[in-house]
């Protein structure tokens, strides 16, 4: 061997000959030859005898800013630039130190190889998979004099379009929004996959949603958790409701699937999907019955009791026990068990409203928790979400339309450039808004204009977005798809652009919860890796290009900076809520809301003031004024299909990673053992599941989870797979949405099916 | 063109492969590199970044952690041993925690411009580091990395192919003659 292993890791480990070797290669003139590449001489070469014992870490504060109930507070470990590790933060007795299965894989997803590394452009059309790298310059001059061009021909922007969600709720993202209001009136993909029908109803019943701090469970001595599965899905939260239940509390999980969170209750009622609300309103009659209706919390602060305690007489306990598939006895045992307890609580799932009835089922529910006076009252409620820790000053969004801007006017037409020339009357335009839950559609019937461009961010609309093929058959009708992802996946594959951004240890931001009441600012922990960009600084990038070929083009701000974008995004109101004098003293750790108990004061945002039984707002959206039962959509198939979130992934995010893919490689269809004979399927069998929209292969996995009749498939997306659940999932509407989203939900849950062994 | 120049200029093409940043410097490169080849500029660029990067998971990621640590992650134990001994041979990473160290396109930065002072400028007081820099690390993973690309060629790529091979032929080449100055 031509060179001595030891002496040169003795120059590597050891400090004194390191740096004589150092002195060394300053003296023999090695730096003034080098050529030069990526890796330049180190001109400012560090000769003194280094440390080289163990370094200690830097740490940053970060959240995890996925659409998850927990909104984990984070602490961030770094050694020499790179992050090693994170830890839940302990400051927040929410997170406790503890984060779940997918944040633990943070470091392992910031720095997986199957990141997007560049801008690229699909150079051989939409889902060739022949990508051409581009640099930053190129993608958004592309991305620039395509706005530009469109606005000189059209007169507007309304052929462009934004569709943008939750893959990552920092609220400085919210500037994607913003810079889109930026460039001019565009066509904006509005409303909400997630919640809508339970927020109307929510808001139909209180005026609000607006849940108990779920530290609170703790306390609660009844608990229903309806539909919802928080040892998959917040795991956080089970910590309180074991405590509960260790003091005596009963659990109660009602849901048509047997899931992780039923396994771990006091008793377990599997219903049919689609019943809870009649069951419900059952439980409620039951109670009334049995005189255990409050009374005086009633007569104080709500409206329509009469009317309700009149409708709750033509409900049959009976035909709920039909329908439900619990037994009268078993609907009396809840009804009157939760009656009882002081204080109760209801958990409502977010897959419970995404029925046909869903809404009317939340307001159903909602109806049962007023009625025990379990509403304004500690550690009880009907626990939906909140979002009254969001009053942040949305900064980024709140850019000016640049002037002269061309939109929709208020009965919807896209108005020319002469419209009301010399009338005296000022135009009032506004955004093209079409429903987020029927993107596909949206593309397709749009005209006047068409969607020429369209912009992804924050959303991977192959995944979460309905009828797989219709929506792929839009695409292909797009002029440019432009994609800002961490990750190629089956929205990017039919994209024209991608543009790599960073995750949330690469800038600054600011996040809070739809669920628990903590407060963390996220810090930039490392450099952005390879060439990715934060949203705004895109958005960033785009205004400078526009307004350098054509001045006022674009209202963004041109300079970027995240620390300062997140401070703005700070004020008076958050630092009272929150008992802070500044945004520094996050750097601490995250902090808590002051407790405040929702409707304690008596004070609902309804049109009476009160807790509203009977709804003319609801009537005035189509509803019946009262929580009444609504049939839900009837089969068109064989057998219906359910879909829920894994605990492996949240929507399409965490399961490409190489952890993920160990422990959970490959989707299944889970069939209850009883249909599973009559199919002659077993476990590892292929199958075929089809319904009018779509046909999926995929692996059988037989369980008595599933209620016969029911077959459940996780919602997420696999790498390297063509599994989709939105191949056979319609855009069929939910009952409510449009009051406070703008836009109906979807009715997922309504989904039927059938299927072959292959 | 005698053999150090030829493996200079060999060295030199590789690096410029593998750090281009579009098709057309990676096309020069590749033109340097193998002559006479009529792979075109587009189907050259769209082979490469299928295999190595992106924006689809890449077939080979060109990063030693990747076949070194037994983890799918950047950023490893490995990239931080490369960190270091770039710093002992003078470098500094101008794509500093944005590439790693032990990505393909720096090593082979760093042994062409080790090679370049050794031969051009004759300068030995690297040499020690070189040969370690090659036998103790460059021979561990590039052959695995090699591998993958020719276990996979369900897309067929001669261009592809042809770079990998001059890659394996150069650093086989290398150890053979344990990266003596000939």
């Amino acid at each position: 061997m031509s060179y001595s292993k030891e002496k040169v890791e003795s120059i590597l480990n050891d400090g004194l000959q390191r740096r004589g070797f150092l002195k060394g290669l300053v003296a023999c003139g090695v730096l003034s030859v080098l050529p030069g590449g990526r890796l330049l001489a180190n001109e400012s070469l560090n000769t003194k005898i280094p440390y080289l014992g163990k370094k200690s870490y830097e740490t940053f504060r970060n959240a995890c800013p996925r659409n998850c109930y927990d909104t984990c507070s984070i602490k961030t470990f770094v050694k020499d630039g790179v992050m090693q590790f994170i830890e839940g933060a302990t400051e927040s007795t929410f997170t406790r130190g503890g984060c779940c299965v997918k944040g633990n894989t943070y470091a392992r997803r910031v720095y997986s190889p199957k990141r997007i590394k560049y801008p690229m452009m699909q150079i051989g059309g939409k889902g060739s998979g022949s990508w051409k790298r581009i640099s930053w310059d190129e993608a958004i001059s592309h991305i620039g004099d395509n706005l530009l061009n469109m606005k000189k021909e059209d007169g507007h922007l309304l052929g462009a379009a934004l569709t943008k969600y939750s893959g990552n709720f920092g609220i400085t993202h919210y500037g994607v929004e913003g810079m889109f209001n930026s460039i001019g009136y565009t066509t904006r993909f509005g409303g909400t996959p997630c919640w809508p029908a339970g927020i109307d109803a929510q808001n139909f019943d209180t005026g609000n949603m607006w849940c108990n701090d779920p530290e609170e469970i703790k306390d609660s001595k009844y608990i229903i958790l309806w539909g919802v599965n928080p040892a998959s899905n917040s795991i956080h939260t089970m910590k309180y409701i074991y405590e509960a239940k260790r003091k005596g509390a009963k659990v109660i999980v009602i849901d048509p699937l047997f899931t992780e969170t039923a396994s771990k209750a006091n008793e377990y009622f599997q219903v049919k999907a689609g019943s809870d609300g009649l069951l419900a309103l059952a439980m409620a009659k039951i109670i009334v019955e049995n005189n255990l209706h409050d009374k005086k919390w009633l007569k104080k602060n709500s409206h329509g009791y009469k009317e309700y305690e009149k409708y709750l007489k033509t409900i049959s306990v009976k035909k709920a026990a039909e329908v439900s598939g619990l037994s009268e006895e078993l609907i009396k045992e809840i009804a009157l068990g939760f009656a009882k307890a002081d204080p109760a609580t209801i958990w409502i799932g977010y897959g419970l409203q995404r029925h046909t009835n869903g809404g009317a089922m939340v307001r159903a529910i909602d109806a049962l928790v007023a009625l025990t006076g379990n509403v304004g009252k500690y550690a009880g409620g009907a626990r939906y979400g909140h979002l009254n820790t969001w009053g942040f000053n949305y900064n980024a969004m709140t850019n000016p339309k640049p002037e002269g801007s061309i939109g929709y006017t208020a009965s919807g037409a896209v108005m020319g450039d002469v419209h009301g020339a010399g009338s005296g009357e000022k135009v009032k335009y506004s955004d093209r808004y079409l429903n987020i839950n029927k993107t596909a559609d949206g593309i397709l019937t749009a005209a006047d204009p068409k969607i020429k461009l369209l912009w992804v961010a924050c959303k991977n609309p192959m995944a979460q977005d309905f009828d797989r093929n219709k929506l792929i058959k839009a695409f292909n009708t797009i002029e440019t798809i432009v994609v800002a992802d961490q990750f190629f996946n089956e929205t990017t594959k039919w994209a024209d652009i991608v543009l790599p951004v960073t995750t949330q240890f690469e800038e600054y931001d600011v996040n809070v919860s739809y669920w628990h009441y903590w407060l963390s600012l996220n810090e930039q922990a490392i450099k952005p890796l390879h060439e990715a960009k934060s949203d705004l600084e895109i958005a960033s990038l785009l205004s400078t290009y526009m307004n350098k070929k054509e001045k006022g083009s674009c209202t963004f701000p041109q300079k970027y900076n995240s620390k300062k974008t997140t401070i703005k995004e700070f004020n008076n109101g958050i630092y009272e809520q929150f008992g802070i004098k500044s945004w520094k003293d996050l750097r601490d750790g995250p902090v808590k809301a002051k407790a405040v108990i929702p409707f304690a004061d008596g004070k609902f945002s309804t049109p009476s003031g009160k807790f509203e039984f009977y709804s003319e707002k609801a009537v005035e959206f189509g509803h019946t004024a009262l929580p009444e039962y609504l049939e839900v959509r009837k089969p068109y198939d064989k057998y219906r299909l359910t879909t829920l979130h894994s605990r492996f992934s949240l929507h399409s995010q965490f399961q490409n990673l190489d952890w993920m893919e160990d422990v959970h490689p490959e989707p299944f269809v889970y069939i209850n053992p009883e249909d599973a004979t009559f199919k002659r399927i077993k476990t590892g069998d292929m199958v075929a599941v089809f319904n009018k929209q779509g046909l999926l292969r995929v692996k059988a996995k037989v369980t008595d989870n599933t209620p016969v009749g029911t077959f459940m498939m996780y919602e997420q997306w696999f790498n390297n797979s063509i599994y989709n659940v939105n191949e056979l999932v319609d855009d069929t509407s939910s009952d409510m949405g449009s009051f406070k989203t703008g836009a109906p939900g979807i009715a997922l849950q309504d989904t039927y099916v059938n299927v072959r062994k292959i | 063109m005698n053999a150090n120049s030829e493996r200079l200029k060999t060295a030199k093409d590789l690096r410029d492969i593998f750090l281009s940043n579009n098709s057309k410097e990676l096309f020069e490169a590749f033109s340097s590199l193998l002559e006479d080849t009529n792979i075109s500029e587009i189907e050259l660029e769209t082979d490469f970044n299928y295999y190595f990067v992106g924006p689809d998971t890449p077939i080979a990621p060109p990063y030693a952690s990747i076949y070194l640590d037994e983890e799918d992650s950047l950023m490893t134990k490995t990239t931080m041993q490369i960190r270091d001994l770039y710093e002992i041979m003078g470098f500094k990473n101008s794509l500093k925690d944005k590439v790693p160290e032990d990505f393909i396109g720096l090593e082979l930065d760093a042994y062409y411009q080790l090679l370049f002072i050794e031969i051009e400028k004759e300068i030995p007081y690297l040499k020690d580091l070189r040969t370690y820099f090659l036998c103790e690390h460059i021979d561990t993973w590039i052959f695995k990395f090699i591998n993958r690309v020719l276990e996979h060629q369900d897309k067929n790529s001669n261009a592809i192919i042809l770079i990998i091979k001059k890659l394996d032929n150069f650093f086989k080449n290398e150890l053979k003659i344990k990266g003596e100055i000939l």
